[in-house]
């Protein structure tokens, strides 16, 4: 399997663009789906993709903490002001997608992240 | 997809088996917060998540799911798997992450509920 | 002739299927157990086994099992003239044993497939705590069985009588009451009242719908009485023709920006609710999502209320009795 990076799991799956947009050539190594970020933060890998429903700013930090590529929030939610901001600050890229968190798995794990 | 197909496909273990195992499961989710499973389960969706506390056993009583699947190899407390007996839920058990376990059961064909529409942030 | 043969419905035949997946060891076995020690002659065995009418025994040595004895090795004792030597010359070493935690199908397997006939069973440390035989396995899961049977049967039986309510009381606007008490911080407790009360809509025979949408609201505001407040509070249900009013009442702390707290997202609770899966502030957004009308009063020092309300859209639909054909 060739190199996946953030920007073709944005064409594959119509992603939107939250915040750091400048970042989209980050390779993705792998994917972890969660909710609970203590979870996230002790079991994540780094250059893993984040699918969560949580909009809070704390996110990011924990994106930031773990370097993970970057954080999808599902079931169609926008992230908060302030989440969008710290993002930007700190160059963590944030995407959207409609689909709920089992979807967007499947989706991804199709086109090979984490496999 | 049934439910000894699910199994197969997690290389799962069956904790509490209070249903058939050649029952059909209409769909797949994956969540961690009981509200998300509240608002967004479905009946006959099989719950994947990361808690094992005897609250997703409630959660997904009153969502009218019959199916959880414990990601991450979690071995939840006695007092779950007494509920679940109690509440008529099957537990299973996978070693996989949650987003491997979705991703091989959508690989094996079990459909997802689509997209969520939703206004203010709300569900 | 007629021959019995087993003629399970498959129903039957998944209720075993489900009792030997779900059932430990411990609940099956039996605890008063007999042991051999190491030092007893073949001798000594044959009369433990004529008085304690056993057909075999685990040999433990400090707490360990470290063979079985059964009647066939006493017949070839005996046989072969060897009354006298020790249990431990002539017992099975290679013991199977099982641990008290293990499901019921572990033994099935060992019992069946393997042709033993009973198995030791021990704890974490390897104790001996109990001994399982087909005997003991298929008295405790038929008993198991029966209480299951029971079960359901009464089930049916509340459902009818609690369906007829309506039909049974005249007057001329009947409605039923049910009170529930949460207590705070009782996480063991969470969601019970919430779950009786699912079960008693069921049992009045409410439409799926409507018991689930009741359901939800009920769940999500059962937990905001756990989690938020420091006394508890009361659960009010009100089952009326044509709708069904829910209140929930508690002294705690109170609210004092309402506007706030109907915000999606908005949560005042600490990181380890969360770590539970809760209090991501979607309570109430899901509570008003489910019902046709919600009301939220408070303020700080004086408690919190909350009245919900599910009507039934179409009348005739609002339970699934039959209507009574004139």
């Amino acid at each position: 399997m060739s190199e996946i990076k953030l920007v073709d799991l944005v064409q594959a799956l119509d992603l939107t663009v939250s915040a750091g947009s400048q970042e989209l050539e980050k390779s993705v190594t792998g994917g972890y789906a969660s909710d609970l970020l203590s979870d996230v933060i002790a079991n994540s890998k780094e250059g893993d993709v984040w699918l969560t429903l949580q909009l809070h700013q704390n996110i990011v930090a924990v994106a930031f903490l773990n370097n993970l590529a970057g954080i999808i929030i599902v079931n169609g939610r926008q992230p908060e002001e302030a989440t969008i901001q710290k993002a930007q600050e700190q160059g963590v890229v944030v995407m959207c997608s409609a689909f709920p968190t089992y979807e967007v798995a499947g989706r991804l794990y199709h086109l090979g992240v984490g496999r | 997809m049934n439910i000894r197909e699910m199994v197969e496909v997690l290389n799962g273990k069956i904790l509490v088996q209070n249903h058939d195992p050649d029952e059909e499961l209409p769909r797949g989710g994956a969540a961690d917060l009981m509200s998300d499973v509240l608002a967004f389960g479905s009946e006959g969706m099989v719950l994947l998540t990361g808690l094992t506390n005897p609250q997703v056993v409630r959660t997904a009583e009153m969502a009218g799911i019959n199916v959880i699947v414990f990601v991450r190899d979690k071995t939840p407390p006695p007092e779950t798997l007494e509920l679940a007996r109690d509440s008529c839920i099957s537990l299973i058990r996978t070693g996989y992450t949650m987003y491997e376990a979705c991703g091989r059961l959508y690989q094996a064909g079990l459909p997802g509920r689509g997209p969520v529409r939703i206004e203010n942030n709300s569900w | 002739m007629k021959t019995i043969h087993g003629d399970m419905s498959t129903q039957e035949i998944t209720k075993v299927q489900e009792l030997i997946y779900t059932t430990r060891v411990e609940s099956v076995m039996a605890s008063n157990v007999i042991a051999i020690d190491p030092s007893f002659t073949m001798s000594q065995v044959k009369d433990l086994m004529r008085d304690k009418r056993i057909s075999g025994a685990p040999v433990v040595k400090e707490n360990q099992v470290i063979g079985i004895v059964t009647i066939s090795d006493v017949i070839r004792s005996m046989e072969e003239g060897k009354l006298n030597f020790l249990v431990t010359d002539l017992m099975t070493s290679d013991v199977r044993t099982v641990s008290k935690d293990a499901m019921v199908t572990d033994v099935v397997n060992n019992l069946g497939r393997q042709g033993f006939s009973r198995l030791p069973v021990v704890d974490q440390d390897g104790t001996l705590v109990g001994i399982v035989t087909t005997g003991t396995l298929i008295r405790s899961l038929l008993m198991q069985m029966d209480k299951s049977f029971q079960r359901n049967e009464a089930e049916k039986l509340y459902t009818y009588r609690a369906s007829h309510i309506f039909q049974d009381i005249s007057s001329d606007d009947t409605s039923l009451l049910l009170r529930y008490f949460v207590n705070e911080k009782d996480f063991d407790n969470a969601g019970k009242a919430s779950s009786l009360i699912k079960r008693s809509l069921q049992r009045l025979m409410l439409l799926p719908q409507i018991v689930r949408r009741v359901g939800v609201a009920v769940y999500e505001a059962e937990m905001n009485l756990v989690i938020h407040t420091d006394i508890g509070g009361e659960i009010t249900v009100e089952v009326r023709k044509d709708r069904v009013n829910v209140s929930t009442v508690d002294h705690g702390p109170g609210i004092s920006d309402l506007k706030q707290v109907l915000q999606p997202g908005f949560s005042t609770a600490p990181e380890w609710i969360r770590d539970m899966g809760f209090g991501a502030g979607m309570g109430l957004a899901n509570i008003r999502r489910v019902s046709d009308v919600m009301k939220l009063t408070s303020s700080p020092g004086q408690g919190t209320r909350l009245e919900i309300v599910f009507n039934f859209r179409n009348d005739s639909l609002a339970t699934t009795r039959s209507p009574q054909k004139a």
